[in-house]
C-alpha cells in the first residue's frame, strides 16, 4: 500500500467469490470497487461445471432424468418436465392427462419451493434473519408433499417419457387442498415482514435497474424479465401440457428495479397456489403413464422444448439417433446463464452493498449457470 | 496500597462480571432469536442448552490463533485491545444500585462518551493490520458509521445533562425516582437508542461487519481467542448501552417498592436492562440492514437535526420555567413543565414520522396497481 | 414507519408460536411410505434365498455404476427346491456414489431390489461404504419385516428380458409402467 499516491482516488479489485455468502453458490465476481462504489465488473463462472451435456450423451434415456434433476436443484420437477418433454416431442408421445396434472402440479409446487428460497436468501442478503427462518419453514413443508409423491425431497427422479413414475399417493390432493390456505397465510406473513419495509423499499427501490431493452437484448427471462415490463411467460406465449386449461395471470413489474422482481416472484407464488387449486379440481382418475417402455429408443430427429422454470425460459435441445439407446447431443439453454450476463451491466456504478442485492434478485442457480 | 488492592479487586470483580454477563447475553440472545424464528436455539449443550456459549468460549480458546501473511504483526494483535478496553472502561462509571459503583464520577457521562470513543481506533486498525480487502472496507464502513452516529449520541447525553444539571449517573437516576425520564424526555429516548443501535453496530445498523457484504468487516482475518475479544466488546458495548438508556430515561433502578426494600433495586435494573435487550433483540430479527450512504444520510439529515432540536427543547423549556417563577434554586423540573417538555418531544417525534412516511407515499405511487396496502 | 411495527408485530407473532424444530439426532421425521433411501436386496422366505438372479440389469441401469453384481448356477434348483436357475454369487453397493434415484427397482424383473428406509449410512472409511451381499441381504430382511415389501405373485418362470435386436416402435411396450 505504500506505492499509492494519496492524492489519486484508492480503486482496488475486490475478489467477491467464489466462496462468498452473497453470491449463492460458487459464483466470482471481481469486482473494481471505488471506495463503495462500484466502477468494473468481471463474472467467473465454472466452479459448478460437471459437464451435464457431454455426460448425458453416454447415458441412455432413463438415466438422464437423474442427472437433469442436478441442474437447478431448487426446482427439480421443472428441469425433469423440460427434459421429458424433448422425448416425448421426438417420440410423438401422447402423455395421459392425468400424468400432465400431477406434472403441473408438482412442478407449480416446486416453483412455490424455489420462490420462497429466493425470498429466504434475499432476506439474508439484506441483512434481515426471520424471512429465511419463514420461508424454510414452509419449504420444509413443501418438500414432505415431495418425498410423498416421488420418495425423495430434492433429487427426486419422478417424471417418466410418457408420463410419470408412480400416481399421487392416497390422500394427496386433499392433504394439499387443506395446506394451501395455511401456505397462503404463511406467504402472507412473509409479505408483510418485508414487501413494503421502509428499509427494504431503500433498499431494493431503483436498485440495479434492468432497462427493457437491456433484458431484452440480454436474453434475460422469466420473473427477471417480467419485472422489466415485458408480459411473457413460456406457459401462456407457447403453452405445453394443460396450461391452456388453466386460468392464471402474468405478473409483470413497470420498473426493472430489484423490488419489481422481488414483487413479481411474491405474486408468482400466489398465482402458482392458484394453478395448483384449479388442478386439484379439475384432475381425474385415469392411467398416469402412456405407451412407454423401460428401454426407449427413438427414431432419428431433434426436438426443442422450452418450458419455464422457476428462473426463466429453460430449454431443452435434443438430438437422438437411429436406434440408439443414448442420445446424439443435448443442448440446456439456461436461464440463470442469460441473468448474469445482465449482471455486469447492472452492476456498473451501484453501490458494493447493492451488488448483493442485485445477486440476490437475479435468483440464479449456479447448477443451472454452470452444468 | 490497600486503596490500590482494592481497586484492583473490584476491577477484576466487574471484569468477570462482565464476561459472565456476555455469555448470558449471547446464550439469551441466541434463544430469543430462535424463539422468534419458531426455532429452539441452542439445545444440545446442558438443560436447554445453557452451557452453549460457555462451549463456544471453550472452542474459541482452544483455536488456533492464526496471523494471516502480510498483516502488521504488532496492530493486528494490539487491535483487539483497542476495542475492548475501552468497553470495558465504560462499566467502572455505571453505577448498579444506589451503592454499588466501581467509582461514582462526578463528569460520568462525560467520562463515558470520552472512552467509548476510542473504540473506533481499535476498529480501524483491525481492519488496517490484518490487510485484507474485506476488512479494509469494514474497517473505513466502521470509522464512518461509529463517528456520524457519535454525535448524536453526545448530543443526546448533553440534553440530558442539561435538564438534570449534573454528568452523575446516580444524580440523574435519583431524579427519576418518582417518574421515568423517559415520560418527559420521548425523543431524547428514541435518538439515544437509535443511535445507540448504530453505535455497537446491530442490525439494522450492521454495516460494518455485514456477513453478506464484507463477510464480518474488519475481523474477517481474526479467529480464535482475538477474533472472541472484538465479539467480548461488541456485547459488552451492547449491554452498556441498553444499561445506559436504562439509566437515563428509564429510571434505573427505581421502581416500585424499592424505597422500602433495598434489594429490589437490582431486580429492577435487571428488569429494565432485559427489556431493552429483548427490544434489541427483537429489532434485530425483523429488520434488514441500511445501505452506507443511507445510514449516513439517516445520521446526519434525520438525526442530527433530531438532536439539535432535543437539545434546544430542553434547554428552552427549564429556562422558561424559571424565568416565570423565578425559582432558580431547584433544578428539578415541575410537573407542569415536564408535561410540557413530553408534549414538545412527542410532537416533533410524530414530525418526523410523519415526514418519513410521505417519503414511502411516493415510493407507494411508484408500485403497481395490484400492490396489496 | 408503519410498515416497519408491522413488521415487529408479526415477528412478535411467531414469537408465541411452537417452534418447528425437530430435535434431529434424538428424534427423526416420520418417512413417507415412498421414501427412497438406499436400495438393498429382498430375501425369499418361502425358499430361503433371495430373490437376485444376478442378471445385471441393475448394474446396467444405473447412473453412476455403483453396483457389483455376479451370478452363479443355483444349487437349489438342481434339486427342484427353486424356480430360480440362476441366483446371484456376490452383490456389491458402493453406497458413497449412490443418487437413490430408484431406477435398479424399477427396472428389476424379479423384485429381488428395493429402496430401503436406511438412510444413516455414514461411516469413517470408503471400505465401509461398500455394502456387500449379506449386509444388503440383512437391510432387506428388515425392511421385510417392517412390511415395506410385499412379495411378487409366484411365477412359473421369470419374464423374458429384452430383445435387443428389434428396432423401437411404440406399438409393443415391454414393461407397462403402474
Amino acid at each position: 500500500m505504500d506505492n499509492i499516491p494519496s492524492t489519486e482516488p484508492v480503486e482496488f479489485m475486490l475478489n467477491v467469490g467464489p466462496q462468498h455468502p452473497a453470491t449463492h453458490g460458487v459464483l466470482r465476481l471481481l469486482i473494481d470497487v471505488d471506495g463503495e462504489r462500484i466502477s468494473q465488473v468481471e463474472t467467473h463462472i465454472g466452479y459448478l461445471h460437471r459437464g451435464t451435456e457431454k455426460l448425458c450423451e453416454g447415458e441412455t434415456f432413463s438415466q438422464i432424468i437423474s442427472l437433469f434433476d442436478r441442474l437447478d436443484y431448487v426446482a427439480n420437477f421443472n428441469m425433469e418436465m423440460s427434459y421429458v418433454m424433448a422425448v416425448e416431442k421426438i417420440l410423438g408421445l401422447d402423455v395421459p392427462i392425468r400424468a400432465e396434472y400431477i406434472r403441473v402440479v408438482t412442478c407449480e409446487l416446486n416453483r412455490i419451493a424455489s420462490h420462497l428460497l429466493f425470498y429466504g436468501t434475499l432476506g439474508l442478503d439484506i441483512g434481515a434473519m426471520t424471512p429465511v427462518m419463514y420461508a424454510f419453514r414452509e419449504r420444509e413443508a413443501l418438500q414432505a408433499y415431495f418425498e410423498s409423491v416421488s420418495g425423495a425431497r430434492m433429487m427426486h427422479n419422478f417424471f417418466r417419457v410418457g408420463g410419470v413414475k408412480e400416481d399421487l399417493p392416497e390422500g394427496f390432493l386433499e392433504s394439499l387442498q387443506s395446506y394451501l390456505p395455511k401456505l397462503k397465510q404463511a406467504v402472507q406473513e412473509c409479505d408483510q415482514l418485508l414487501t413494503l419495509n421502509d428499509i427494504f423499499l431503500e433498499r431494493t427501490k431503483g436498485v440495479g435497474i434492468l432497462e427493457k431493452v437491456d433484458a431484452v437484448d440480454f436474453a434475460v427471462s422469466g420473473p427477471n424479465l417480467r419485472a422489466s415490463g415485458v408480459e411473457h411467460d413460456i406457459r401462456r406465449t407457447e403453452p405445453y401440457s394443460i396450461y391452456p386449461n388453466l386460468k392464471f395471470s402474468i405478473p409483470t413489474g413497470t420498473n426493472g428495479d430489484s423490488w419489481d422482481r422481488y414483487w413479481v416472484r411474491m405474486q408468482e407464488i400466489q398465482e402458482s397456489i392458484f394453478i395448483i387449486e384449479q388442478c386439484i379440481d379439475q384432475i381425474e382418475p385415469g392411467p398416469i403413464s402412456g405407451r412407454t417402455r423401460t428401454v426407449i429408443r427413438p427414431p432419428k430427429g431433434e426436438a426443442y422444448v422450452r418450458t419455464e422454470s422457476p428462473r426463466g425460459d429453460f430449454g431443452v435441445y435434443l438430438v437422438t439417433e437411429e436406434n440408439k439407446e443414448q442420445p446424439y447431443r443435448i443442448k440446456m439453454r439456461s436461464p440463470s446463464f442469460c441473468s448474469l450476463m445482465a449482471l455486469e451491466t447492472m452492476l456498473q456504478g451501484e453501490y458494493l452493498a447493492d451488488a448483493v442485492t442485485i445477486l440476490g434478485t437475479l435468483d440464479f442457480i449456479m447448477g443451472e449457470v454452470d452444468r | 496500597m490497600s486503596t490500590l488492592l482494592i481497586t484492583i479487586t473490584q476491577v477484576s470483580i466487574l471484569l468477570a462480571f462482565i464476561m459472565v454477563m456476555v455469555l448470558i447475553l449471547t446464550y439469551l440472545e441466541r434463544k430469543v432469536l430462535a424463539r422468534i424464528q419458531m426455532r429452539m436455539g441452542p439445545m444440545r449443550t446442558g438443560p436447554y442448552g445453557i452451557l452453549q456459549s460457555l462451549a463456544d468460549m471453550m472452542k474459541l480458546l482452544a483455536k488456533e490463533d492464526i496471523r494471516p501473511h502480510g498483516s502488521d504483526r504488532m496492530l493486528f494483535y494490539l487491535a483487539p485491545l483497542f476495542v475492548f478496553v475501552p468497553s470495558f472502561l465504560i462499566w467502572i462509571t455505571i453505577p448498579f444500585t444506589r451503592n454499588i459503583v466501581v467509582e461514582n464520577l462526578e463528569l460520568g457521562l462525560f467520562y463515558i462518551v470520552a472512552v467509548s470513543t476510542v473504540s473506533i481506533v481499535g476498529m480501524v486498525l483491525a481492519g488496517w493490520a490484518s490487510g485484507g480487502k474485506y476488512s479494509i472496507l469494514g474497517s473505513a464502513r466502521s470509522a464512518a458509521q461509529l463517528i456520524s452516529y457519535e454525535l448524536p449520541l453526545v448530543f443526546v447525553i448533553a440534553g440530558v445533562g442539561i435538564l438534570a444539571q449534573s454528568f452523575n449517573l446516580i444524580t440523574i437516576v435519583n431524579q427519576q425516582s418518582s417518574i421515568p425520564a423517559i415520560v418527559y424526555q420521548p425523543l431524547g429516548f428514541t435518538i439515544f437508542f437509535v443511535a445507540g443501535l448504530a453505535e455497537v453496530g446491530r442490525i439494522p445498523f450492521d454495516i460494518p461487519h455485514a456477513e453478506s457484504e464484507v463477510v464480518g468487516g474488519p475481523f474477517v482475518e481474526y479467529s480464535g481467542i482475538r477474533w472472541s475479544i472484538f465479539f467480548l466488546a461488541e456485547y459488552a458495548n451492547t449491554l452498556a448501552i441498553a444499561t445506559l438508556s436504562v439509566l437515563l430515561f428509564l429510571g434505573g433502578w427505581s421502581g416500585p417498592l424499592t424505597e422500602h426494600f433495598e434489594w429490589l433495586q437490582p431486580i429492577w435494573l435487571i428488569l429494565k436492562v432485559s427489556a431493552i435487550l429483548f427490544l434489541i433483540f427483537w429489532i434485530r430479527a425483523t429488520l434488514p440492514r441500511f445501505r452506507i450512504d443511507q445510514l449516513m444520510q439517516f445520521a446526519w439529515k434525520i438525526l442530527l437535526p433530531l438532536s439539535f432540536v432535543y437539545i434546544m427543547v430542553n434547554a428552552t423549556v427549564p429556562f422558561v420555567e424559571t424565568v416565570i417563577t423565578s425559582n432558580a434554586a431547584s433544578n428539578q423540573l415541575t410537573g407542569i413543565a415536564q408535561i410540557i417538555l413530553g408534549a414538545c418531544q412527542i410532537l416533533i417525534l410524530f414530525l418526523v414520522a410523519f415526514a418519513i412516511s410521505k417519503r414511502r407515499k411516493k415510493y407507494l405511487t411508484h408500485l403497481h396497481q395490484g400492490v396489496p396496502a | 414507519m408503519i410498515s416497519i411495527f408491522r413488521g415487529l408485530i408479526t415477528t412478535l407473532k411467531t414469537t408465541f408460536r411452537r417452534p418447528v424444530t425437530v430435535q434431529y439426532p434424538s428424534t427423526h421425521l416420520p418417512l413417507t411410505p415412498r421414501y427412497m433411501g438406499f436400495p438393498v436386496l429382498t430375501w425369499d422366505f418361502k425358499i430361503q434365498e433371495p430373490y437376485c438372479t444376478g442378471c445385471l440389469v441393475c448394474a446396467r441401469v444405473c447412473p453412476t455404476d455403483v453396483i457389483t453384481v455376479s451370478m452363479k448356477d443355483n444349487p437349489k434348483a438342481a434339486n427342484e427346491e427353486s424356480h430360480r436357475r440362476k441366483i446371484v454369487n456376490d452383490f456389491k453397493l458402493d453406497i458413497s456414489n449412490c443418487i437413490l434415484c430408484g431406477l435398479c427397482v424399477e427396472f428389476c424383473n424379479f423384485d429381488a431390489i428395493i429402496m430401503s428406509d436406511f438412510h444413516e449410512e455414514g461411516s469413517l472409511t470408503r471400505v465401509e461404504q461398500d455394502l456387500p451381499l449379506v449386509t444388503l441381504l440383512d437391510m432387506g430382511k428388515e425392511m421385510q419385516d417392517k412390511g415395506k415389501f410385499t412379495p411378487p405373485p409366484p411365477k412359473k418362470r421369470p419374464p423374458a428380458k429384452a430383445k435387443k435386436d428389434e428396432p423401437a416402435t411404440d406399438a409393443d411396450p415391454e414393461k407397462q409402467e403402474s
